[in-house]
């Protein structure tokens, strides 16, 4: 009856399903398999895939998902999606992959929540011959090897070269030595972690960081958070921001104080309502990667690779800079990269 | 006979003498001692500016913790409440986006109309079904947030509008209407809860549920009501979020549900119902708000600041125990 007694109730019975799902994952077979075979299927219609994702609340995966949901419309390979249900939920996305592979596809797309809780479930997918295609968060070289994963390709981004370009654009607009505050998503995420690590790198000697804090990926944290910051330093010209959302609650923060024109806000990942700033001329600057192609590509390196077909070891998808100057174009050509991008797979598809 | 006094049937859970005087107290102590080491430690932190930035920041909060204490007062919880400002969001930015002409009045409606309608589900489920209020409201969570994605496809949606923009932005002199809203709801909530039947009913069915029974207390109406009230505030947030961030966005943040419990029973709410007020639960929610404001000023490392703030919330809940002896 009493709240503690329901709560370790509960507690108890995560617990124990934590433990049953993990003995699942030791006891999967052949941990050691070589096999580079795929199963010869050759039609596209006798494929399937199962696609392990990160969770869809977040506007990246979202796209991400869009982009393979249309890529496979246009294969005509069925797709299934699963997710985890936030961006720690390391066990939970396991234990989902784990039913996608007893259900049994020709090839899996993973983008695990973390670099190592993906590879038990994916051995035992490895085990039947299937290929497996890793998207955005790369799978630990070093696990993958010490537990004997192959992987078909790794197709991503590099979120260290992303923050590294975003601070040699805003380097060039503002005086050197400006101040600037980062806002990371939360403080234990590799892909924040990683923008923060190449905006700090591409910043060195040019501009001054004076304050880095974690929006938790959130939009209201990150407007209460840049508003603070501007109380602090009031002579802070930029925000660098971990990604486009929480980049909009910053230029709330900043209209509400108003120093619009005064500071400026930066950022990796923008949806329209991003880049419609940026064309406006109220946002400095964003670092566009390409979520939507991430998925498109997963889908069709899955497909090549289910078909036999010899895949690329990794393939980089574009990051691209976009100002005021440019803004319509990327505008127009979202969700797709507005440069010029070869897809390595169209050839390999047959068309 | 039901009085309007705080019910005698609470006597039986007390020891020492007016505990409920000093955990009222202990929120604002601790709110104290906060402002004093960080009016010491960052000297904007007291600034005028940054007081009116961590009232309106609050105000969400203050709110949710309002609604929280209703339920967790009859003794139950609700997990849902943070994935219903979220449904109450995305509901208004469907309207805005796809009814554009009903007005902003009509999406608004929709918001507190939704989490109104999820409030009394989560009542009658529990109340009338008789499913664990845990078990219910946590499934509410998954399906209210599931909603959402359904509704939105997992993008956040823009919402512009001017009369939400003057809600966030506009004042009556120094305070914003944010804050005079969450003041409204927290008068509101202590007049229902100590100056109605319907609030000593309430405290009644949190302290003894068989005795109140007894007393001719309709238990099961207490409780559709309180998830009601925890549903349709919900909604109310949700008006007050999305004009905030000018965007209805289908994730929820489930630390706000965490720190609307935790304001709850540092505002001396007792988590096993009966015992507490609603003032408290609002200077828990301000408090909440003034540690994680005080802690970016001082510019703590973002890895401490979860360190720091659990440290203060044991913290304070540890100077309310000292206090009662």
């Amino acid at each position: 009856m009493s709240l503690r007694a329901r709560t370790l109730g509960i507690a108890a019975m995560g617990t124990a399903l934590a433990l049953l799902a993990a003995a699942c994952g030791t006891s999967s077979p052949s941990t050691t398999s070589t096999s580079t075979g795929v199963t010869s299927s050759t039609k596209p219609s006798s494929l399937s895939i199962g696609f392990i994702l990160k969770p869809v609340s977040n506007p990246y995966f979202a796209a991400m998902n869009q982009g393979a949901q249309a890529e496979a419309a246009k294969l005509g390979v069925p797709l299934t999606v699963d997710a985890a249900s936030n961006l720690a939920d390391a066990a939970g996305q396991a234990n989902a992959l784990s039913a996608l592979v007893a259900h049994g596809y020709s090839c899996y797309i993973a983008n695990p929540v973390d670099s190592t809780n993906l590879v038990q479930p994916l051995l035992q997918a490895r085990s039947q011959h299937k290929p497996i295609v890793n998207v955005d968060l790369p799978i630990s070289t070093s696990a993958a090897q010490a537990a004997g994963l192959q992987l078909a390709t790794y197709i991503g981004t590099d979120n260290v070269a992303a923050g590294k370009l975003m601070a040699t654009q805003l380097a060039s607009m503002l005086p050197s030595g400006s101040q600037v505050a980062i806002i990371g998503g939360l403080a234990s995420d590799p892909t924040s972690q990683a923008r923060i690590k190449g905006f700090n790198e591409g910043a060195a000697g040019r501009l001054d960081i004076v304050q880095t804090v974690a929006g938790n990926w959130d939009r209201a944290t990150a407007l209460a958070d840049a508003t603070s910051i501007m109380e602090t330093h009031p002579n802070l010209k930029a925000f660098f921001v971990a990604n486009g959302d929480m980049a909009l609650g910053v230029q709330r923060a900043i209209g509400t104080v108003g120093k619009q024109g005064k500071v400026d806000t930066t950022a990796i990942i923008g949806d329209t309502a991003v880049l419609q700033e940026v064309k406006a001329g109220t946002m400095a600057a964003v670092v566009e990667q390409f979520p939507y192609t991430i998925g498109a590509l997963g889908v069709e390196a899955c497909t090549a690779a289910a078909q036999g077909k010899h895949l690329p070891a990794s393939v980089a998808t574009p990051a691209e800079v976009v100002t005021q100057s440019n803004a319509s174009q990327a505008l127009a050509a979202f969700p797709k990269p507005f440069q010029s991008f070869s897809d390595p797979f169209t050839s390999l598809l047959g068309h | 006979m039901l009085s309007n006094r705080l019910p005698t049937w609470q006597g039986a859970r007390l020891l020492g003498s007016r505990p409920d005087f000093w955990s009222n107290w202990t929120a604002l102590i601790a709110l104290a001692v906060l402002c004093l080491v960080f009016g010491i430690g960052a000297s904007h932190f007291l600034s005028a500016g940054n007081v009116e930035d961590v009232l309106t920041e609050s105000a969400v909060l203050v709110i949710l913790a309002v609604g929280q204490s209703f339920v967790i007062l009859t003794a139950g919880i609700d997990l849902s409440e943070v994935a219903i400002l979220t449904l109450g969001a995305v509901l208004l930015g469907e309207v805005v986006t796809h009814a554009g002409g009903l007005g902003i009045g009509f999406a608004c409606l929709a918001a507190v109309a939704g989490g109104a309608a999820m409030g009394l589900l989560n009542g009658l489920t529990i109340a009338k079904v008789r499913i664990t209020d845990f078990i219910v409201t946590l499934g509410a969570l998954g399906v209210a947030s599931g909603l959402a994605l359904v509704l939105t496809s997992g993008t956040p949606t823009q919402i512009t509008s001017n009369f939400l923009l003057r809600l966030s932005t506009g004042s009556v002199g120094p305070i914003g209407y944010p804050v005079l809203v969450a003041v409204a709801v927290v008068i509101a909530g202590h007049w229902t809860l100590f100056h109605t039947r319907f609030g000593a009913h309430v405290l009644a069915t949190g302290g003894d549920r068989e005795a109140a029974r007894a007393m001719g207390v309709r238990i099961d109406r207490v409780r559709i009501a309180v998830y009601l009230i925890s549903g349709i505030l919900a909604g109310l947030t949700a008006v007050l979020y999305t004009a905030r961030i000018g965007a209805a966005e289908p994730a929820p943040d489930t630390t706000l549900l965490l720190d609307a419990i935790a304001a709850t029973v540092l505002g001396g709410v007792s988590l096993f119902g009966g015992r507490g007020t609603i003032l408290g639960p609002a200077v828990g929610a301000v408090l909440l708000t003034a540690l994680a404001n005080g802690l970016t000023l001082m510019a703590v490392s973002q890895f401490y600041e979860p360190l720091v703030v659990g440290l203060v919330v044991v913290g304070a809940a540890g100077l309310m125990r000292y206090q009662r002896g």
